[in-house]
C-alpha cells in the first residue's frame, strides 16, 4: 500500500528519499561502521549525493507545478492538540533544500581531505549526515511546530560539531555556549508558536502566509517578535550574536557548512518562510530592520580588528545575515532570499579556502598565514579573492547583484537612515574583506623564505573551483530566481522596485572606496599595515572585545544565574527547607531525651510516689465502694 | 485479545511473579550469587514480558477498566482485592516492568549481600506493581506502604553518600505522606455512606459534597505530592537518589516518584474533581516553582547524582503542571511525561552506575575526558542528558510539549516561566556533559574497560524506548487517550 | 492456740512498712533489695494467714511461688548490683544512674 502511494506521487517519493538518505547514513555510520572510516565517509557522501540528486530533480521539475505541493500525515493527536507531519514543496523550500544539499555535498567531499587521519573521522561524517537530514527536513517542513523540532535538531548537530574536538576545553565551551544562546532565542520562538496556536489554532506555513490570522494587532506583533527571537538566536543577530565567533572552534568545513552557509541562515529562511505573516505588523518589521542594521554594523566593526581569519568570516556572516534581515525588514522577500543564496555560495567558499590554509599551515592568525606564504597556493588564493570580491559586492560577482537588490529595497523606505546604514555596511564589508586579502597577499615583514612545496589535494580543490564558478555566474540569474520564487501562489508580496541609477552608482562606489582604503592601509608597499581603527587604541580595543558583549553575558551567567538565582535555590534547599526539617527532627529527638531523663535516676522518689498513689487509691476506693 | 488468553488473570500473574521471585531468591543458598541474579533476571523479565504483552493486546477501542479481577476480602469493612488497568495505569505498568528488568541487570555486578538485596528489590517492586493496578483504596494504601519499607533497608545497607541520613529522611518524609493519605482514605470511605473502599463505586458523581472533596483533595495532594517531589516537599528526593545504589535509584526516580503523581491522578483527581478544580491553580503554582527551582538548584551541584536528582524534581514539576491544567492534553502530557521521565532517568542512573563502578567517584570535578576513555558508556550518558533537556525526537520532548501547550492556554504566565526553565536546564546539562565526558583524558582513568555488550543490554533497552517513543509518540498516547478523553468528558467538560 | 487473723494482718502490715522504709529511705542498693524481699515476705505472711482463715490451700501454693520469685529476684538483682558496682564503684542508685548517663 505504501508503495502504491509512492508510485502515484513521485514527488513524495523523491522528497522522502532526499531527507531520509542522510538519516539512514547517520544511523548506519554511528551504529555499525564507526571503526571503518573510509566506508563511513563513502556512505555519508553517497547518501548526500543521492539527496542532492533528488533536490535537483525537484528543482528542475518544479516550474511545472502551479501550486505548492503539500503532503501531510499525523504525528500525534492529543485532545484538541493535533501535530501533523509532512512536506511542503514550494519554490522557497525547494531552493533551500537544494542549497543545503549542494553545500553539504561539497563540504563532505572537501572534508575527505581536511579531516583525513582524524581519530573521529566516522563520527564526523555521522554528525554531518545528521545535520544534513535535520536541515533538509527543516527546509521542507509544512508547519511551524515541525520546523521547530528540526530547528532544535539542527542546533544539536551544531553543538556536536562545534565541540567535535571535545578534548579541547575551548571547543566544548563554545559548543555549550552556542547551544544555550540559541536555546534562549528558541524559547521566544516556542512561545510565539504557542501564542499562534492558542489564538488561531493552526500553524501551517501555507495558510499562515496567505491570510491574516484574525488576531488582534498587538497580539500579532507580540507573536512576530517572539518568533523573531528564535531568528535572532539562530542567525546570531544582536544581542545573541556572540556565540557564532566562538563556534569557529569547530573544524573549518563545519564552519563553512553550518556556521555561515546554511544553519545560521535558517533564521533568515524562517523569516522568508512566513514573510507574509511578518509583514502584517509594521512595527514588528521596523524592529526586525533595526536589529538587522545593528547586527550588521556591530559585527562589521568587530571584523575590522580581528586577527583570526575564521573570526573575520564569522563576523562577516553575522553582518551579512543582518543585511538579509534588513532586506526582509524593508519588505523585499526576494532580496533576502537572493542574498541568502549567493551568500551561501561565496561564504562557504571563503571558509573552505581559509580551511586549506589553516590545514596546511596549522594556524588561524592572518599575518602568520601571510608570512608563511599562502599566496603560493594559487587555486585557494584566487578563489579567496573571488569570494571576497563577491562578499564586498564587486561586479560582476554574485554578491553585487544581491546586495544591490537589498539596497534598492532599503531605498524604497521613507526613512533614509536605513539606506545610509546599508551603504556604510557595504563600505565596511569591502574594507575588512580586502584588509584580510591584502594582509594575506602582502604580509607585513614579507614572506618567510623557506619554500614548502604545496601538494594539491583534489578532494579539497574541486569544491573550491565549483563554488568559485557559482560565485561568478550566480548573480546573473537574479531575474530567473525572482521568477522562480514569484511562481508560487503563496509569495505575492514581491516588490517591484524602480531601478534607480544613482543607487547603482553609490552601490558601486562604496565597495570601491572600501577596497581603496584597504589598499592604502594594507596593500601598498610603504603602508604600515595599520587600519584607521587601530590608530585609536581605545576604539580598537572596544571592537576586539566585541563591544564587551561577551564579558556582559559571562558576568550575567556568573553573577545572576550561578551566583544569584542558583545559589538562592540551592541555599534555600540546604539552609531553609532541610535545616528546618532537620531542626524539627532534632528538637523531637531532644524532647524525647529530656522526657527520658525522668526515667533515669531518682529511683526512690518514684517508688515513693508509686506507693503514695496506691495508698491514695486504696483509701479512695475503700471509702467510696466499701 | 486472543480468545484462549482472555480469561487468564494477567494482573495477578504479574504480582505472582514478583512474589514467586522473592520466594525463589530466598530459597537459593546465600553464596550462589549467579543463580540468584539469574533468578531475579528471569522473574523480572517475565513481568516485563507480561506487561508488554498487555500493552500490545490492550483494547484501544474500549474505555474504562480492562482485565478486571475482583474478590471480596474483608466484606464487613468493604475491602476487596480489586485490580484492573486503564489508559492511565497501563503505561505505568509497562514502565515498571522496563525499569524493574533493567534495574536488575544494572545491579549485575553487585557483590555484597546479593540475596537480601534482590529479595528486598522484589518486595519493593511488588508494592509498585500492586499500587498501579489496584482499584481498592485500602489496597492502594497497603501497596504504598509495602513499597516504602524496603527502600529504607536498600538505601541504609547498600547505599553510599550519607546513607543513614538519606534513608531516614526519605522514610520519614514518605511516612508523613502516608500519614496524610490514610485519614483521607478513611474519611472518604466513611463519608460516602457506601461502606466500601471500592474506587469505582466511590467515583460516581455526587458521592461527595464539594467541601468533602476539597478536604480530601488537599490531604491526598500533599500526601502523594511528597512522593512526587512537589516543591517544597522535594528535598528528600535528591538526597535519596544520591545515597541509593544505582538500581535502586533507577526504581526510585523512575517508578517510585511516579507513584506519587499516579496517586494524585488516580485517587485525588478521580474521587475529588471538585477539589481538583478548586486547588488546580495552586497546584500549577507549586509545579512551576518546582520546575524552575529544580534546574536552578541543580546548577550548583557537584555530585553527578545530585544533578540528576534535581532534574527529576524539575521533570516531576512538569508532570504536576500537566495534571493541574484540567485538559485532556494536559493529562495526556502528564502521563506521557511520567513514562518518558521514567525511562530517561533510569537510563541516566544506569549510565552513571557504570561510570561510578569504574571510576569510583560521582564528583563531577574529578571526572573528565570520559568520551575518550569509555566512549560507549558516555554516549549513553550524553543521550540521557540530551533527552533530559527536552530535545525533540527523544521521548520527554513530547510530554513537555503537550504539557506546555495545554498550560499555555490555561495559565499563560506560569507556562512562560516553566518554558524559560528550559534554557537553564540546557545550561546545566551541557555543563555536566562538558565536565564529565569532554576535556582531556585523565591519567587515572586510562585503560578503563568500555561497556561490554552483556552489561550494555539494560542501557540499550532503555535507550531504544527513549528513541522509539521520541519518534512515534502515538504508540503511547493512543493508550492514554482511552482513559483521559472519557474521564474529562464524564467529569468536567 | 489459734492466732486471730487480724493479728496476722497487722504483723504483715508492719513487716511491709519496714520493707517499704528500707526501699525508700536507704541509699544502698543492697539494702533496697532487702527491702523488696521483706515486702514480699509480708505478702507471703498475709497469704498464709488468709489460707488459714478461709481453709483454702491456694494461699499456700502462692506462697511457694513467692519464695521462688524472691529467690530468683535476689540472684538476678544481686548480679546486677555487682555489675553496677564494678562499672561505677558505688552502690548508690543516684550515682549509678548519673554514671550510666555519662556513658551514653
Amino acid at each position: 500500500m505504501m508503495f502504491d502511494i509512492l508510485a502515484q506521487n513521485p514527488n513524495l517519493a523523491v522528497i522522502l528519499a532526499a531527507t531520509l538518505l542522510p538519516l539512514a547514513a547517520f544511523v548506519v555510520v554511528l551504529l555499525f561502521t564507526r571503526s571503518r572510516p573510509k566506508l563511513s565517509a563513502g556512505l555519508s557522501i553517497g547518501a548526500m549525493g543521492g539527496s542532492l540528486l533528488c533536490a535537483l530533480f525537484l528543482l528542475i521539475r518544479h516550474p511545472s507545478m502551479d501550486v505548492p505541493l503539500q503532503y501531510a500525515g499525523r504525528w500525534l493527536i492529543s485532545g484538541k492538540i493535533n501535530i501533523p507531519v509532512g512536506f511542503l514543496l514550494d519554490p522557497v523550500s525547494i531552493l533551500m533544500l537544494f542549497i543545503v544539499a549542494a553545500i553539504s555535498f561539497l563540504v563532505q567531499v572537501y572534508s575527505l581531505g581536511y579531516m583525513a587521519g582524524d581519530p573521529g573521522f566516522s563520527r564526523y561524517f555521522a554528525f554531518l549526515s545528521l545535520f544534513g537530514w535535520a536541515m533538509e527536513s527543516l527546509a521542507v517542513s509544512p508547519n511551524l511546530l515541525q520546523l521547530y523540532i528540526f530547528w532544535e535538531i539542527v542546533g544539536l548537530s551544531s553543538y556536536l560539531l562545534i565541540g567535535f574536538w571535545y578534548q579541547k576545553f575551548s571547543a566544548s565551551q563554545a559548543g555549550k555556549k552556542a547551544f544555550v544562546m540559541t536555546r534562549l532565542g528558541d524559547i521566544g520562538f516556542f512561545l510565539g508558536i504557542l501564542l499562534l496556536l492558542f489564538h488561531t489554532g493552526r500553524l501551517d506555513i501555507a495558510t499562515l502566509a496567505a491570510a491574516s490570522t484574525g488576531m488582534s494587532p498587538s497580539m500579532t506583533t507580540l507573536a512576530i517578535l517572539l518568533i523573531f527571537g528564535g531568528i535572532i538566536g539562530k542567525s546570531a543577530q544582536f544581542p545573541l550574536m556572540t556565540w557564532l565567533p566562538d563556534a569557529m572552534e569547530g573544524p573549518t568545513p563545519v564552519s563553512a557548512l553550518l556556521h555561515s552557509a546554511t544553519m545560521v541562515a535558517a533564521g533568515v529562511f524562517l523569516f522568508v518562510r512566513i514573510f507574509p505573516f511578518f509583514s502584517t505588523s509594521q512595527s514588528a518589521m521596523t524592529v526586525c530592520l533595526a536589529v538587522g542594521t545593528v547586527s550588521m554594523l556591530l559585527s562589521a566593526t568587530m571584523a575590522m580588528v580581528s586577527r583570526d581569519i575564521k573570526q573575520v568570516w564569522a563576523f562577516s556572516s553575522i553582518s551579512q545575515l543582518g543585511f538579509m534581515i534588513m532586506g526582509l525588514g524593508a519588505g523585499s522577500r526576494f532580496a533576502g532570499m537572493f542574498h541568502l543564496t549567493t551568500h551561501a555560495g561565496f561564504k562557504a567558499l571563503l571558509f573552505l579556502c581559509s580551511g586549506v590554509f589553516i590545514h596546511h599551515f596549522g594556524t588561524n592568525d592572518i599575518e602568520t598565514l601571510g608570512r608563511s606564504g599562502c599566496r603560493r597556493q594559487v587555486i585557494p588564493m584566487v578563489c579567496l579573492v573571488i569570494a571576497a570580491a563577491a562578499l564586498s559586492g564587486v561586479p560582476p560577482f554574485s554578491g553585487f547583484f544581491s546586495k544591490e537588490s537589498i539596497l534598492s529595497a532599503l531605498a524604497g523606505l521613507e526613512n533614509p537612515f536605513w539606506l545610509v546604514a546599508g551603504f556604510l555596511g557595504a563600505f565596511l564589508t569591502a574594507y575588512y574583506a580586502f584588509r584580510l586579502v591584502f594582509l594575506l597577499l602582502f604580509p607585513p615583514g614579507g614572506m618567510d623564505s623557506n619554500h614548502e612545496p604545496a601538494h594539491r589535494n583534489w578532494a579539497m580543490a574541486a569544491p573550491l573551483l565549483i563554488l568559485a564558478f557559482v560565485s561568478v555566474v550566480l548573480g546573473f540569474f537574479g531575474k530567473d530566481l525572482m521568477q522562480f520564487l514569484g511562481s508560487s501562489g503563496a509569495g505575492g508580496a514581491l516588490h517591484k522596485e524602480a531601478h534607480r541609477a544613482w543607487l547603482t552608482v553609490i552601490a558601486l562606489a562604496m565597495p570601491a572606496s572600501g577596497i581603496v582604503l584597504a589598499w592604502f592601509e594594507f596593500g601598498r608597499k610603504s603602508s604600515d599595515r595599520k587600519g584607521f581603527v587601530e590608530r585609536i587604541p581605545s576604539l580598537a580595543d572596544f571592537f576586539s572585545q566585541r563591544w564587551y558583549l561577551d564579558k556582559f553575558y559571562a558576568a550575567l551567567v556568573r553573577r545572576v544565574v550561578d551566583g544569584g538565582l542558583s545559589a538562592l535555590c540551592a541555599g534555600n534547599d540546604r539552609k531553609v527547607i532541610d535545616e528546618s526539617i532537620d531542626t524539627f527532627s532534632r528538637s523531637v529527638i531532644g524532647a524525647g531525651r529530656r522526657v527520658s531523663m525522668w526515667h533515669v535516676g531518682r529511683l526512690q522518689q518514684k517508688l515513693f510516689v508509686m506507693f503514695a498513689v496506691v495508698m491514695a487509691l486504696v483509701i479512695y476506693f475503700g471509702f467510696n465502694f466499701g | 485479545m486472543p480468545e484462549h488468553f482472555a480469561n487468564l488473570p494477567f494482573l495477578s500473574v504479574i504480582l505472582g511473579c514478583c512474589i514467586a521471585g522473592v520466594i525463589c531468591i530466598l530459597a537459593i543458598p546465600e553464596e550462589r550469587h549467579t543463580a540468584i541474579k539469574w533468578t531475579a533476571a528471569v522473574f523480572s523479565g517475565l513481568t516485563l514480558l507480561i506487561s508488554a504483552y498487555l500493552f500490545i493486546v490492550y483494547d484501544r477501542s474500549l474505555t474504562g477498566f480492562q482485565l478486571v479481577e475482583k474478590h471480596s476480602w474483608v466484606p464487613r469493612l468493604g475491602i476487596s482485592y480489586f485490580v484492573g488497568v486503564d489508559g492511565f495505569s497501563l503505561p505505568n505498568l509497562l514502565l515498571t516492568g522496563i525499569v524493574f528488568f533493567t534495574g536488575v541487570l544494572t545491579m549485575w555486578e553487585l557483590k555484597t549481600r546479593v540475596k537480601e538485596f534482590f529479595a528486598l528489590y522484589f518486595v519493593l517492586v511488588t508494592g509498585v506493581f500492586g499500587l498501579f493496578m489496584s482499584l481498592d483504596l485500602f489496597f492502594i494504601f497497603l501497596w504504598f506502604d509495602v513499597s516504602l519499607f524496603p527502600m529504607y533497608l536498600l538505601i541504609a545497607i547498600w547505599g553510599t553518600t550519607r546513607k543513614e541520613y538519606a534513608a531516614m529522611k526519605l522514610t520519614l518524609y514518605l511516612l508523613a505522606g502516608s500519614a496524610l493519605i490514610l485519614p483521607a482514605i478513611l474519611y472518604l470511605s466513611a463519608t460516602s455512606g457506601l461502606g466500601t473502599f471500592d474506587l469505582v463505586a466511590l467515583m460516581h458523581p455526587g458521592t461527595f459534597t464539594p467541601f468533602q472533596q476539597k478536604v480530601a483533595f488537599a490531604l491526598l495532594f500533599v500526601g502523594f505530592g511528597i512522593l512526587a517531589a512537589v516543591w517544597p516537599f522535594h528535598t528528600w528526593s535528591p538526597v535519596g537518589h544520591v545515597a541509593a545504589p544505582h538500581g535502586v535509584s533507577m526504581l526510585h526516580a523512575g517508578v517510585l516518584m511516579k507513584i506519587g503523581a499516579f496517586g494524585i491522578l488516580r485517587v485525588a483527581i478521580f474521587l475529588c474533581p471538585e477539589g481538583w478544580r478548586f486547588f488546580a491553580p495552586y497546584m500549577a503554582f507549586l509545579a512551576t516553582v518546582g520546575i524552575v527551582y529544580g534546574v536552578l538548584a541543580g546548577l550548583r551541584q557537584t555530585d553527578l547524582k545530585y544533578v540528576i536528582g534535581y532534574s527529576s524534581v524539575s521533570h516531576m514539576g512538569i508532570v504536576c503542571l500537566g495534571l493541574s491544567t484540567m485538559t485532556v492534553g494536559g493529562l495526556n502530557g502528564a502521563v506521557f511525561q511520567m513514562f518518558a521521565h521514567g525511562i530517561m532517568t533510569a537510563l541516566f542512573f544506569s549510565s552513571v552506575g557504570y561510570i561510578y563502578d569504574r571510576t569510583h567517584t560521582k564528583e563531577i570535578a574529578q571526572l573528565g575526558g570520559l568520551s575518550k576513555t569509555i566512549p560507549v558508556a558516555s554516549a549513553f550518558f550524553i543521550t540521557a542528558a540530551l533527552a533530559s533537556m527536552g530535545l525533540p525526537l527523544l521521548a520527554p520532548f513530547w510530554g513537555e510539549l503537550l504539557v506546555f501547550i495545554s498550560t499555555f492556554s490555561v495559565y499563560p504566565v506560569r507556562a512562560v516561566f516553566a518554558i524559560a526553565a528550559l534554557v537553564v536546564s540546557a545550561l546545566f546539562m551541557l555543563r555536566v556533559i562538558q565536565k564529565t565526558c569532554y576535556g582531556p583524558e585523565k591519567p587515572q582513568y586510562e585503560g578503563l574497560q568500555d561497556v561490554p555488550f552483556r552489561l550494555a543490554i539494560p542501557r540499550i533497552v532503555l535507550l531504544a524506548f527513549v528513541v522509539l517513543l521520541g519518534l512515534f509518540p502515538s504508540l503511547l498516547l493512543n493508550v492514554i487517550e482511552t482513559a483521559s478523553v472519557p474521564f474529562m468528558n464524564g467529569h468536567l467538560l | 492456740m489459734i492466732v486471730p487473723f487480724s493479728h496476722v494482718m497487722i504483723l504483715s502490715g508492719v513487716v511491709f512498712v519496714i520493707g517499704m522504709f528500707a526501699l525508700l529511705a536507704r541509699r544502698n542498693l543492697i539494702m533496697m533489695l532487702l527491702g523488696v524481699e521483706i515486702m514480699l515476705n509480708a505478702a507471703a505472711i498475709a497469704f498464709v494467714g488468709a489460707a488459714l482463715r478461709w481453709q483454702d490451700m491456694e494461699g499456700h501454693s502462692i506462697v511457694l511461688f513467692i519464695i521462688a520469685v524472691a529467690a530468683t529476684e535476689v540472684s538476678i538483682g544481686l548480679a546486677m548490683i555487682v555489675r553496677a558496682h564494678r562499672r561505677t564503684g558505688s552502690v548508690d542508685p543516684e550515682i549509678i544512674s548519673l554514671e550510666s548517663k555519662k556513658e551514653e
